[in-house]
């Protein structure tokens, strides 16, 4: 009788239709843009700045009398590169803020927004939020920004990421590295791959972290690399030469020194399973005339096979062929003898 | 508000067109409701059902509306006499044509015109084709005019699917219970998705669901159903309404067909009642959520 038939919607397209609702429903409004009046945006008092200067400052410009007047004249020079640039082509990447009141809080885009109003624009593009996100929602926003900004130094990018995972699991800096990479590459969005080395990273030891942190180390690549060498030694000499600049391909053929024995071990202990069973020793070849003659020499300490010499005392070394010769007769001798 | 329904499956034969023209009849003949069609399939189908299309002599295998009856060539110097819905993708004025079906009117399609917006790649340009029919059906002089805004589309994923998905409230995906529609479904979903994201809370795009469509009495068919059906999240966007595959939606679509419409055909017709009944739960829902 023929095989019933059954029909079934294949897995990964079942996957697939699957997290694609899912996302259009947690995620529905998320990219919304719209432009917003620069006067209507505040600051969040219940977030921390890096900057003193206020809206109210580029507004009405600065007061000589301000106590803080140097420093906030250096952070209105600061900006004007990036006002330079929105005055001509506007900001590329719209400011995140959220509704309070009749105005909008702002979430991340401070430079942003103070650089508009120094560049003279009445308005800006907003994702606007319908209300005040989470800290993990927070930190992440300021991820998403800031992985644009090419500025940022990798330590920052690592504070950046530590209080990400902090709020993610809601855990001291003790627990950060327990970070599994697959949920850092969901969190963020990046690849399994980059999730790995920040991870790994994150693990790093002191010596590593503090060259990230004077950003003597700069490069993810590298430095996910240098945290994972286990060597003392091995990683002394890697960390001297990522400090000389070698490349990313050549830290890597200095840190697999580190694999080596280990893979040796795998091989030995994996004798080839395929073909005919053997029934003879290959002794293999060498082009190392040197390494012939430690075996040559290390046999013939042998007290019982002193009288082998004789093959070997007139031989000359450099000839190859009278080499083989040599060793095919001392191969048969010790045979006759162990027979 | 006017309640804006878009057909729209990137793949080909899933009963996009059918399924317009089902609603549309519905809405204008069952519901009595002031209603626009739009074709913005080059294909011209949708249109051909109701006023006479005209081969394209610029064209080859293209079509183009024939004229309109409120032309006037001794008056309107300026105006060619033929109007389709490629007009706002080039500044040119739309005017409706009205149909045999009282309440019913169309905004035809012009094939060569819109394959051209098609064809657009040039970023600037195309972000204009995706928000132009957007743009127009905002424009209050239509939204005042009609109750409902049925929309074909073309069986791609192109600008012209993208511009009618950005204009929509509504969208219903027909699609036959096999692997390719399911596949396509698939791909419709992430337009819809893509589309969700950027719309604010409170305009959000309403995807109506999933139309089963020319459904046979065979385990695929039956199997793909209920496989569609338990799937988490999936199984609230197919729709509890099914079409089975019959000759008489096909025999209605040819031109001397009699009666014209199947929601002429008798009360207790099997066929129209089935169509009745999806046509009814779209409406429905169109006029109850967003």
């Amino acid at each position: 009788m023929a095989k019933k038939k059954v029909f079934q919607i294949s897995n990964a397209l079942t996957e697939g239709l699957e997290e694609t609702v899912t996302a259009a429903h947690n995620y529905n409004g998320e990219l919304r843009v719209e432009i917003i009046p620069l006067k209507k945006i505040e600051l969040d008092p219940e977030n921390p700045r890096d900057l003193i200067l206020s809206f109210e400052d580029l507004h009405h410009g600065l007061d000589k009398e301000d106590k803080d007047y140097s420093r906030k004249s250096e952070e209105k020079s600061s900006l004007l590169s990036l006002a330079n640039s929105i005055h001509e082509q506007g900001i590329i990447n719209p400011i995140v803020v959220y509704k309070f009141g009749d105005k909008y809080r702002l979430v991340a885009g401070e430079r942003r927004t103070l650089a508009s109003i120094l560049a003279k624009k009445t308005d800006i593009q907003a994702k606007i939020l319908d209300k005040k996100p989470n800290d993990l929602k927070i930190s992440l926003l300021q991820w998403m920004e800031n992985v644009e900004r090419k500025d940022l130094s990798l330590w920052e990018r690592l504070k950046n990421l530590e209080k990400i995972i902090s709020s993610f699991l809601k855990c001291d800096n003790e627990g950060i590295a327990t970070v599994m990479p697959v949920e850092l590459s969901r969190l963020l969005g990046c690849s399994l791959p980059h999730a790995m080395n920040y991870c790994a990273v994150l693990k790093a030891d002191n010596q590593v972290k503090e060259l990230i942190r004077s950003n003597k180390i700069k490069n993810l690549e590298k430095a996910a690399l240098l945290s994972t060498i286990k060597s003392n030694e091995l990683k002394i000499s890697a960390i001297e030469a990522c400090l000389n600049g070698a490349t990313l391909k050549k830290l890597k053929s200095l840190s697999s020194q580190d694999k080596f024995k280990k893979k040796f071990a795998i091989k030995t202990m994996n004798p080839r399973t395929q073909g005919r069973q053997a029934s003879l020793v290959n002794l293999g070849s060498t082009k190392k005339i040197n390494v012939a003659r430690i075996i040559v020499d290390s046999v013939l300490k042998n007290e019982k096979l002193l009288h082998l010499n004789q093959y070997f005392s007139d031989l000359n070394w450099t000839d190859y062929n009278a080499i083989n010769h040599a060793f095919r007769q001392l191969l048969k001798t010790l045979e006759q003898i162990e027979a | 508000m006017t309640k804006i329904i878009v057909n729209a499956t990137h793949k080909g034969g899933e009963g996009k067109t059918t399924n317009s023209i089902m609603l549309a009849e519905y809405s204008a003949l069952i519901k009595g409701l002031k209603t626009l069609i739009i074709d913005m399939d080059p294909q011209a189908n949708f249109s051909g059902r109701y006023i006479s299309m005209e081969y394209d002599p610029a064209y080859r295998g293209g079509k183009i509306p024939a004229l309109h009856p409120d032309f006037e060539p001794e008056t309107d110097s300026e105006w060619d006499g033929r109007s389709s819905i490629a007009n706002i993708f080039y500044g040119e004025e739309v005017i409706p044509y009205p149909t045999a079906i009282p309440n019913l009117e169309l905004l035809p399609a012009h094939s060569h015109k819109l394959q051209e917006a098609e064809a657009v790649t040039k970023n600037e340009v195309l972000e204009k084709v995706h928000l132009q029919l957007r743009r127009f059906l905002e424009l209050p002089d239509v939204r005042g005019s009609y109750d409902v805004i049925i929309i074909d589309t073309p069986p791609s994923k192109g600008p012209l699917t993208i511009a009618a998905i950005k204009a929509a409230s509504h969208i219903v995906i027909p699609a036959q219970m096999e692997q390719f529609s399911i596949e396509g479904i698939y791909g419709m979903l992430q337009l819809w998705k893509q589309e969700s994201y950027y719309r604010a809370k409170e305009n959000q795009i309403d995807l109506i669901g999933i139309l089963p469509n020319q459904v046979r009495d065979i385990k695929l068919h039956k199997q793909f159903l209920e496989g569609l059906k338990l799937m988490k999240g999936v199984s609230d966007y197919v729709m509890p309404r099914v079409i089975k595959k019959r000759a008489i939606y096909t025999e209605i679509l040819v031109e001397d067909a009699n009666p014209k419409s199947i929601f002429e055909l008798p009360k207790t017709n099997v066929a129209r009642l089935e169509y009745e009944a999806a046509c009814l739960y779209i409406m429905e829902r169109a006029f109850t959520h967003g």
